[in-house]
């Protein structure tokens, strides 16, 4: 375990390897794939954007580093010009625009959750998962998007929250969805975490011991 | 893959991707820093004007056209910015504030519009190289930017086969059921593009 740490940790920061870097694009893809038209409608048909369940995802699935810096890639595509954001949005011009600082909040929050769910190696619980959604997926985005949005509309902060509340209900529904997938993913699919931790039964010899 | 470009043959089309980025950049954070008052509202319109008029994006009335179609792309932006600041703030500051961030993103979209991606996306490497003594690949980065680009539209053919197969099984339209299988095709072709970059030599 404290190999395969270093390593990630250390192809992270310091140099890329191949893996790693395939994770890291399809992850940015992803998120791009989940602004594209034929996307959803729930509750009645009011449009949401599932992009922020993709950013939740991949700080929950490849881990703090490798999530956030896949949440950088995604931006500098937006910002060279590709049209990812949901609703065909991109360009330069999203990021002086409202909404800029949310989407410099999933780096954060993409951070925050690897961090949380993944906290020393060890395997996603239910608790832990749910509680990184709700900081890093919600709070942390909302830590950097509120001031930003402030400064940009000359809005004052307090007021801008306010107005922020309304997209509060649908990121809940968005954490929870994010939780129930990755709960699922631990079972049905654990290669998509690339770490090994210790199975049940060798946890429950090391109680008896 | 649809991008923001419009090809053309003005002086901004023109001109070498870094240059004209950093000259967006400034003309676009100068209006951005404007004051909220009455006067920073026919200054930022002007700028904004000015600045599709200039470009040279294509013949007679092109320019203004394609300002519009910005404008009308923003319509909800326009819409929610004023009236919020109405209700919180007043009529002066809603009104100059509304302007300067519209004016400031329909500035910033003349880049996209006048620039290849690759054109940014080799002027990104250039500008990069400088870091490498901080220890940054910027050939890398470039890799990780262009792998990205190519995968998408692999993923969104990956998607719709995923919401073909769950329709022609009856299933309704619903995003948990949709992701999860999703996600598993998606790290599937992770491992495969993983393997084939270290099969072509990417460590």
């Amino acid at each position: 375990m404290p190999i395969s740490e270093a390593r990630s940790h250390n192809s992270a920061i310091r140099r890329l390897d191949a893996t790693s870097l395939a994770r890291v694009a399809i992850f940015a893809a992803i998120v791009a794939v989940l602004g594209m038209p034929g996307g959803f409608s729930v509750a009645g048909g009011v449009p949401i954007t599932v992009q922020t369940l993709g950013v939740m995802l991949a700080g929950a699935i490849i881990g703090p580093w490798l999530g956030a810096l896949s949440m950088v890639v995604l931006l500098a595509l937006v910002a060279i010009g590709l049209p990812l954001l949901a609703g065909g949005r991109g360009g330069l011009g999203v990021f002086f625009g409202p909404s800029a600082g949310y989407l410099f909040g999933w780096i954060l929050g993409a951070f925050v959750i690897g961090l949380i769910v993944h906290f020393g190696g060890r395997k996603p619980v239910l608790w832990r998962t749910i509680l990184g959604m709700l900081l890093g997926g919600i709070l942390a985005i909302y830590a950097v998007g509120l001031p930003v949005q402030s400064m940009i509309t000359g809005l004052p902060l307090g007021e801008t929250a306010i107005l922020s509340l309304v997209f509060i209900p649908g990121d809940l529904i968005k954490a929870v969805t994010a939780t129930i997938i990755v709960m699922t993913l631990v079972r049905a699919y654990p290669r998509a975490f690339r770490r090994v931790w210790a199975s049940r039964n060798t946890q429950n010899l090391e109680s008896v011991r | 893959m649809l991008t923001l470009y419009k090809p053309g043959t003005g002086w901004l089309h023109r001109m070498p991707a870094g240059p004209k980025l950093l000259l967006i950049l400034a003309v676009v954070l100068a209006v951005s820093l404007l004051p909220a008052r009455w006067t920073s509202v026919p200054v930022a319109a002007c700028v904004a004007f000015l600045g599709y008029l200039v470009a040279g994006l294509g013949p007679g009335m092109m320019p203004l056209h394609e300002l519009g179609r910005q404008l009308y792309a923003l319509r909800w932006i326009i819409g929610i910015t004023l009236v919020s600041q109405v209700i919180f703030i007043g009529f002066e500051p809603a009104v100059a504030n509304t302007t300067r961030v519209i004016a400031a993103i329909v500035l910033a979209a003349l880049l996209a519009l006048s620039t290849r991606v690759t054109a940014l996306l080799d002027a990104i490497e250039r500008g990069l190289r400088p870091f490498e003594r901080l220890g940054l690949d910027s050939q890398r980065v470039a890799l990780l930017l262009t792998v990205t680009i190519s995968t998408i539209p692999v993923l969104g053919r990956r998607a719709a086969e995923v919401r073909d197969a769950q329709r022609a099984r009856g299933a309704r339209n619903n995003p948990r059921t949709f992701i999860i299988p999703f996600l598993i095709v998606a790290l599937k072709h992770a491992d495969e593009l993983g393997d084939a970059l270290t099969a072509r030599g990417v460590r």
